[in-house]
């Protein structure tokens, strides 16, 4: 009994990480420039790509920090993708009624998995972890991947990260500024447009980041973008839209509730977010977090 | 005040020029491009379903494969499981399946939820039901449901045989075409203006004292069995109800259609399904790239055209008139989104 709950939490964390990791640049993104974006499982599926790209070009199994490396330079091709997208279609999306910008980002989402199908086909594709995060560990008697204890710790510590960004440095604050009321920050003369587009890059250079971090162990496929940003998508919205503790709280509970619902009901995976998703919005719709607006 | 009679008359003779032309099509294409056609005509009512919502009740759904699927599915499981029920009662336990669903859940979304909330939220739901049909065996879990028969409807003094593909397709257009004019007249009826009124400015219609959310909740029951009852029609044509037409990308389908096509005219998902299908026959050979020409044409008509194909037509005309009558340009163009129901 105490080694099921010991494996659920486990596996309950790594669902919360992982879909964290996706749902940080989600909510930034929509705390700042208030755009829900649906082009985010996108992109951090182009990240995946880029980063399968790279592994396999330099050879397949790697060393960790070849890995990682790779993660940063997929990382830095979304975010460069990101400026594009900010010249070319959020910058125009301000003035949109919400609905239709919704719809624009879900355009930009298609756009990304049809460059996907272009580019690498649709064939499944995926490559193993790096051998140093390739074993498994015991602890007491719980079976734990090191793949996965490594995504867990990449989502706390991106979690820290953020935290210390946006209260710590002087950026962040910029930034916590124009969301807050970015008319009255133009006013004091901050450049708003430069703080949206360095949000909109640091947002997709995270999708990127995130895409590339989470490849081993997936099978890639054209439907991968799609998958995460449900679940990213619940996160960022029980955590109280734009809020990053609230996402990161969001996901731990609704990991924990979509894996010990799995443990109970095995035959039904990947509902138990959904609904408890649902219930949680009719509650609070606002979330969570929902008073204390952005990041 | 607005002659609803005439203009009852000229969208009769629209659905009737556009019927006209899907009934040629088995003359002049081959079977493949006629099974695409119905295909088609299925999914303008789909849109017009959708539509109905969005322009209607101002109301934008991302869930509306939950419909779509649950309408198919019930098809599929009448006419597998329980083959002495009349195809019709099928049908139309299809289209009651899909207003059930959406009552269920209009009640629970509606209750609290608005704007990209109201969105997200239809979305879960809708992947909620596409998980639990691929879970469930009575469905057929991921393999579907196949093997379902075209019917032959008795009408006691004769019958129709629909058992060849292409007359099921005619009863496609015929059905697609009435459920289009009917719902013509729901928009244009006292009800629709009312939803409309809701969409246009909701407290205003409030303390005119109306129910608000009994009448979002009516357009969201209305608008989920016309596309449940889509559903269902379609099953016997593909012969197949697989769990990928309840997938949350057939929700986007209706929505793609509606702006490319202009979401403040009528008939305007009718023009974006045409155009998709027309864009999809075209880049089969392709991977990829119809998603790219439509994800591009969508942004283009966000960002720059929000009038849709027919607001682009219509500005043309009038820009073209303008010119020929030489007066001045300062008149107001107006926008397609403020001429909904036309």
């Amino acid at each position: 009994m105490l080694y099921d709950i010991g494996l659920t939490v486990f596996n309950g964390l790594a669902w919360a990480m992982a879909t964290f990791l996706v749902a940080a640049g989600l909510t930034l993104i929509f705390g700042i420039l208030h755009i829900l974006n649906f082009a985010h499982g996108g992109f951090f599926m182009i990240g995946a790509y880029v980063s399968y790209s790279l592994m396999t070009g330099m050879g397949g199994s790697l060393p960790l920090w070849l890995y990682l490396v790779g993660a940063m330079l997929a990382g830095l091709v979304v975010g460069l993708l990101g400026w594009a997208v900010d010249a070319l279609v959020f910058r125009r999306l301000r003035d949109v009624e919400d609905a239709y910008s919704l719809i624009a980002t879900y355009a930009l989402l298609l756009v990304c998995g049809g460059a996907v199908q272009l580019i690498w086909g649709l064939n499944y594709l995926g490559v193993t972890p790096p051998p140093a995060l390739n074993s498994v560990v015991f602890v007491g008697n719980v079976f734990m991947p090191t793949f996965t204890i490594f995504i867990i710790l990449c989502g706390v510590l991106a979690y820290i990260g953020l935290e210390l960004f946006i209260s710590r440095t002087q950026l962040g604050q910029l930034i916590r500024v124009v969301a807050a009321d970015p008319w009255m920050a133009q006013l004091l003369g901050l450049n708003v447009k430069r703080i949206y587009l360095i949000t909109v890059i640091f947002s997709f250079a995270m999708a990127g980041v995130a895409g590339a971090l989470l490849m081993p162990n997936q099978s890639l496929s054209p439907e991968l973008g799609g998958i995460f940003l449900l679940q990213a998508f619940g996160v960022v919205i029980v955590g109280g839209m734009g809020s990053i503790r609230g996402a990161f709280l969001g996901a731990l509970l609704l990991g924990l509730i979509e894996s010990f619902g799995t443990y109970f009901f095995p035959q039904y995976p990947g509902i138990f977010f959904l609904l408890a998703l649902a219930i949680i919005l009719l509650v609070k719709p606002e979330g969570i977090m929902g008073k204390e607006q952005t990041a | 005040m607005i002659d609803y009679r005439a203009r009852f008359r000229t969208n009769l003779m629209i659905a009737g020029c556009g019927l006209a032309a899907f009934a040629v099509v088995p003359f002049v294409a081959n079977s493949g491009l006629m099974f695409l056609a119905g295909l088609v005509a299925i999914n303008i009512v789909f849109g017009l379903s959708w539509n109905l919502l969005f322009s209607g009740a101002g109301l934008l759904s991302f869930g509306h494969a939950m419909f779509f699927g649950g309408g198919a599915y019930a098809m599929a499981v009448v006419s597998l499981r329980m083959p002495e029920v009349p195809f019709v009662i099928g049908l139309a336990l299809g289209a009651a399946c899909g207003g059930l669903i959406a009552l269920l859940f209009g009640i629970i979304a509606l209750r609290r939820a608005s704007g990209v909330y109201f969105a997200v939220l239809t979305l879960a739901f809708s992947e909620l039901v596409h998980i639990l049909i691929t879970k469930t065996t009575f469905l057929g879990r991921n393999d579907g449901l196949v093997g379902i028969r075209r019917p032959v409807i008795d009408l006691g003094v004769f019958s129709i045989d629909l058992t060849s593909a292409t007359s099921y397709y005619y009863f496609i257009i015929v059905v697609m075409a009435l459920v289009a004019m009917m719902l013509w007249c729901f928009q244009n009826s006292p009800a629709g203006r009312l939803i409309q009124a809701i969409r246009q400015d909701m407290t205003r219609t409030a303390f005119l004292g109306v129910h608000v959310q009994v009448w979002q909740l009516t357009a969201f029951v209305l608008s989920g069995s016309i596309a449940a009852f889509c559903g269902a029609v379609m099953v016997p044509f593909t012969q197949i109800a697989s769990p990928e037409i309840a997938y949350w990308t057939v929700s986007t389908q209706p929505i793609l259609f509606t702006l490319l096509g202009g979401a403040g005219y009528f008939w305007g998902p009718a023009v974006g399904a045409i155009l998709f299908g027309t864009i999809d026959f075209g880049t089969r050979t392709m991977q990829g790239l119809s998603e790219i020409t439509v994800g591009i044409l969508l942004l283009a008509v966000v960002l720059m055209i929000p009038g849709g194909l027919l607001g682009l037509l219509k500005r043309r005309r009038k820009k073209a008139r303008r010119m020929a009558e030489g007066s001045s340009p300062a008149q107001h163009e107006q926008s397609g989104k403020t001429e909904a129901g036309q």
